[in-house]
Formats: structure tokens, C-alpha cells, sequence
């Protein structure tokens, strides 16, 4: 496992993933979230969406993915935020681009962009916080 | 019609989750583009980190056994912020309501066999221009009293 010297500011690390059309079904058995505005096209359009959006959870869950993979341990982390700027839909494909920012110690702080295929922020603010040590 | 700032301190749960083995795989293929299950989605497990499934690379890590992916606290974590939401009481319009924000804070790892319990409170209310903002703020302690997540779920409804 990276030590706590292998972590340097300027660190970048990157994780793409996809909303294919039975992610958000998928995510709900998984989580428990069935809200119909994630599995119903039609309830979501009468909520005045363009259709059936993902989960805020799991954009999240895939931020924290990207962030464990760059800290080797998803046991490492330990704060993680994220305001969601832009409603994930079905076919899109989110790039996660991430920048470490601060290594005070043992812990390990990244700063993260979200952005979907057209380049627009998905999440903004998002930034998480690991224990490496 | 305007959240009204009385509903601070509303309180929900304690609401208690046994923590499974199963749930935790799925939740981690889940995540990482796979079919949850053990039907037509098992070939699929492989994309989880193998911290997260039975096998030797669990039982070998710093941890010493399966851990949890830290997101997988939405199973458990979610519930006062979902029932908030759907509270009579509070009149939410939820076709117009999504998840704006979110903080989670871990202070350690979840396993299989942990028994969460989750309290949750409104932390505020209020309006800004046309949407109306709602903060949950939840802990979960494990079986043995420790402080495990604490979230922070902010909904945001479109007037």
C-alpha cells in the first residue's frame, strides 16, 4: 500500500464512468433509493426534468471511488463533499479529474472536478480528506 | 410555498441496519458499472475493489476483513434525510425536489455484522429567491457505541 511519503501536492489522478440506461435501477437496488425521479423517465418529466436522472449518491459513490483508487485504500478516507451543480442522465459520461492539494501529516486532502461529456460541472466543490498514516 | 424555519430540530429515528456481506458487494458493483446480484449480475463482481468482496485480498488488507465502500453509509445514513423529505409535516413538493449538497465525515470503517443506528435532525430551513433549502444532519453509531458517519444532506425543492 502508498505510503504516506509517496503523497505529494500536485498529485493527479483521473476515473471515468458512464450512466447507462440501468445504472440508476441498478444504484437504487443497491442503496435502498428508489425515488421514481431516478427509475421513472415519465415521474421525472412531470417533476420537469429532461428524464430519469442518477442518483446524487452515486455520482458521489464514483467521486469516492476515483479518490480511493488515488489514496489505494478506500478505507482511507474520511470527509468527502460535493454540491451537485448538474442532474447526472442516462448515456452521460462523467470524467473525474482530481488534483492533490495539501499533505499535512498524515492527512491527505484533493481537490476534484466532474464533468460530463459535454464539459459541463456535474459537481462543483468537491473535495475529500484521507488519513494515509 | 415557503419551508417554514419552525421544522428546525425536527427529530427522526433511531433507525437501526445490520450491515451484510452481500449488500456491501453489491453495493460496490454497483458503483463501479456492474449488475448487482447473484443471477445474471455475478460474472460482474469483479469490477468491485477487492477489499470489498470475500477473498484473500480482504483478508490480507490493513484491515483484516471485508470493509464497506465508505458511500455504502447511504444504505443506512439516508433514511431521516428520505423521511424528512416525505414528511407530511413538512409538505415537501418531492417531484421538485433533488439532492443539492452532501458532506459525509467517517471515523472509521464499516464491516459485515456491524448493527448501525441512525438519528437524524433538520439542522435548518430556509429559502433563497424561488427554492427552498432543507439541511439533515445524521450520526451513526455501531454496536459498540462509536460514532462510525456523520452526514450532512442538503435537499433543495423548486418552487
Amino acid at each position: 500500500m502508498k505510503a504516506q511519503r509517496e503523497f505529494h501536492v500536485g498529485d493527479t489522478f483521473r476515473l471515468e464512468r458512464t450512466c447507462d440506461r440501468y445504472r440508476p435501477i441498478y444504484y437504487a437496488a443497491a442503496s435502498g433509493d428508489f425515488n421514481p425521479i431516478h427509475i421513472d423517465p415519465e415521474v421525472a418529466r412531470m417533476g420537469g426534468l429532461p428524464g430519469n436522472i442518477l442518483q446524487g449518491m452515486c455520482t458521489m459513490a464514483w467521486l469516492a471511488d476515483a479518490c480511493g483508487a488515488y489514496f489505494d485504500d478506500p478505507g482511507r478516507l474520511r470527509r468527502l463533499r460535493a454540491r451537485f451543480s448538474r442532474p447526472v442522465l442516462v448515456n452521460d459520461v462523467v470524467t473525474f479529474e482530481g488534483r492533490c492539494v495539501a499533505v499535512e501529516g498524515p492527512v491527505v486532502r484533493v481537490e476534484v472536478s466532474a464533468r460530463n461529456q459535454k464539459g459541463e460541472e456535474v459537481l462543483k466543490g468537491a473535495s475529500a480528506e484521507a488519513l494515509v498514516g | 410555498m415557503a419551508i417554514d424555519r419552525r421544522h428546525v430540530g425536527r427529530r427522526y429515528g433511531p433507525y437501526r441496519y445490520a450491515v451484510g456481506e452481500e449488500k456491501i458487494a453489491d453495493f460496490a458493483v454497483a458503483a463501479a458499472g456492474g449488475t448487482p446480484g447473484r443471477v445474471f449480475g455475478a460474472a460482474s463482481r469483479a469490477l468491485a475493489h477487492p477489499f470489498h468482496l470475500d477473498g484473500e485480498q480482504a483478508r490480507t488488507s490493513p484491515h483484516g476483513s471485508i470493509i464497506a465502500p465508505p458511500m455504502f453509509a447511504v444504505a443506512f445514513a439516508m433514511q431521516p434525510f428520505s423521511d424528512a423529505c416525505a414528511d407530511p409535516a413538512l409538505g415537501l413538493d418531492l417531484l421538485h425536489l433533488v439532492h443539492g449538497e452532501q458532506e459525509f465525515v467517517w471515523h472509521g470503517v464499516i464491516r459485515p455484522g456491524d448493527v448501525m443506528e441512525t438519528v437524524g435532525e433538520v439542522a435548518e430551513a430556509y429559502s433563497k429567491g424561488p427554492l427552498d433549502f432543507l439541511v439533515v444532519k445524521t450520526t451513526s453509531t455501531d454496536q459498540r457505541g462509536r460514532v462510525v458517519v456523520e452526514g450532512t444532506w442538503t435537499a433543495v425543492i423548486r418552487g
